[in-house]
């Protein structure tokens, strides 16, 4: 049997009376990707930020690698470096130079040594297409390539499980390939990933499980193919037939 | 009109280089001061422990609704009066406070520029995307680490062009502190222009030597300003 990496148990996220996650549980197993889908405001990035407790869930547990990350015994950044995300917005450091984004965490957190930081974080760079970039600010970047410096920072902590939110929704539409090529070159090296996505043709593609959810629920979830040719909730449906 | 120019070049001009030291020194350790005092003031004002929060926003308000020339009376003539009385109550009757005026100078610049610069670090604080908070915790760094290494680097140099006005603005501003006797430049010509009656003379060569003192650290923020306009 497979490992199980992250189990969510019921989950609840109220913003004072305003009840945007409702009891949401999923398993992740090492070696997943597993892709969200669902209409705006339907609680995707509240539930993703309550995996690496950027929001704190009102209710439920969250169990990472046989451990609650709810209880309050673990040290939340600890538990942080072992989960990467990267967000819609890139937020690159606009004062440090690409390496000297990448090699920042693990130097400071890991305190690796700078040559061997900048060697990593040249593998890295290197991995994404971007290696000759590496002595440049982010401010003279396009946005894909913002990205997958992003993309690069996040796993130069070498992180068990990555979050990505909409990596691509702020993009121009010829720069959004570039990225998930990088990110279904990670699913292809077995990496752990959650991304919240609306390219319904990357999901179908990389996906080995679609999630999608409405209204703060978990309304369907399956294969790829389950969920894009053979729907069983009428809402997933509606949402399919609206969106592609 | 009869302008003794030669006279008042070849005297006045020896006594105001020296006090152009004493410009600079108040001025420099007056503005680290300040920087310093501003940056905790802000990050005081930032914290989530509301008696700390408001206790230092009615500082700030009490210092920028008072006149700097006021404060430097009160910290020079005021204060020592009254340590000097506390003193006396606790027993000690042979207290007698008394400040230097080039400290009650720094106290009074430090403080009163403190309060102005912690608004300019707080709204630059403000200002930094949310979202470099959160790449910044999504890493793994704590609330502290994030404030201190991504947040305040970003909201320093955002706010230096406006830390520029501020010192440019100081230098001139130490001419208040003539009238607790700190022999700045103000001071010295309103000795010399009293004694020599030389006075169209002397104040013009005073407010070139402001000028002199304001204009290229001006024009150095400028430059400054257009470089970092680069990074964004
Ligand atoms: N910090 C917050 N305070 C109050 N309400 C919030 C907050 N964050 C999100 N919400 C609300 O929670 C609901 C879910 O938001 P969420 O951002 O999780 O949706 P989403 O599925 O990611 O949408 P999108 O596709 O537009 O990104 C929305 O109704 C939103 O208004
Ligand atoms: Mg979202």
């Amino acid at each position: 049997m497979e490992e199980t990496m992250m189990s969510v148990r019921s989950i609840s996220k109220s913003y004072g009376s305003n009840l945007v996650l409702k009891d949401v549980s999923m398993n992740i197993k090492k070696g997943e990707v597993v892709c969200i889908i669902g209409p705006s405001g339907s609680g995707k990035s509240t539930f993703l930020r309550c995996l690496n407790l950027l929001e704190i869930p009102t209710a439920g547990d969250i169990i990472f690698q046989n451990q609650s990350i709810l209880n309050g015994k673990i040290k939340v950044n600890k538990y942080r470096q072992s989960v990467g995300m990267v967000f819609q917005g890139y937020y690159l450091f606009n004062l440090k130079k690409v390496l000297d984004n990448i090699t920042m965490a693990p130097r400071s957190l890991n305190k690796k040594k700078k040559e061997l930081a900048e060697e990593e974080a040249c593998e890295l760079l290197n991995k994404v297409g971007l290696l000759e970039k590496k002595d440049v600010y982010p401010v003279s970047l396009s946005g894909g390539q913002k990205q997958r410096v992003a993309i690069a920072r996040a796993l130069a902590m070498n992180p068990e499980l990555l979050l990505f939110d909409e990596p691509t929704s702020a993009l121009d539409p010829e720069l959004v390939g570039e990225v998930l090529k990088v990110i279904k070159k990670l699913a292809n090296d077995g990496m752990t990933m959650i991304v919240v996505t609306h390219e319904m043709g990357f999901a179908r593609d990389v996906a080995d499980r679609v999630i999608f959810m409405e209204g703060g629920y978990i309304v369907e979830q399956g294969t790829p193919s389950e969920i894009f040719e053979n729907p069983q909730n009428l809402r997933t449906q509606e949402f399919l037939a609206r969106i592609l | 009109m009869n302008l003794n120019w030669t006279d008042a070049f070849n005297n006045l001009v020896p006594s105001l280089l020296q006090g152009v030291v004493v410009v600079l020194q108040t001025t420099i350790s007056s503005f680290l001061i300040a920087v310093v005092v501003g940056l905790l003031v802000a990050i005081c004002r930032l914290t989530q422990l509301k008696i700390v929060k408001y206790f230092f926003a009615t500082i700030v308000e009490i210092v920028r609704g008072t006149p700097l020339l006021v404060q430097l009376f009160y910290i020079y003539y005021v204060v020592p009066l009254i340590l000097d009385s506390i003193l006396k109550s606790m027993g000690n009757s042979s207290a007698n406070i008394q400040f230097s005026a080039v400290a009650a100078g720094i106290a009074g610049l430090s403080i009163n520029y403190g309060a102005y610069i912690s608004e300019v670090f707080r709204s630059a604080i403000l200002s930094i995307d949310e979202g470099q908070k959160e790449s910044g915790l999504a890493l793994g760094f704590t609330y502290y680490q994030v404030l201190w290494k991504i947040i305040i680097p970003q909201a320093f140099t955002n706010s230096i062009p406006v830390l520029g006005n501020y010192l440019v603005m100081m230098i001139k501003d130490t001419s208040l502190l003539a009238i607790i006797s700190v022999s700045e430049l103000l001071l010295r010509t309103q000795t010399y222009a009293s004694q020599t009656f030389e006075t169209i003379e002397s104040y013009t060569i005073l407010a070139v030597v402001y000028l002199l003192l304001s204009l290229p650290l001006s024009q150095l923020m400028k430059l400054f300003e257009k470089k970092m306009k680069i990074l964004h």
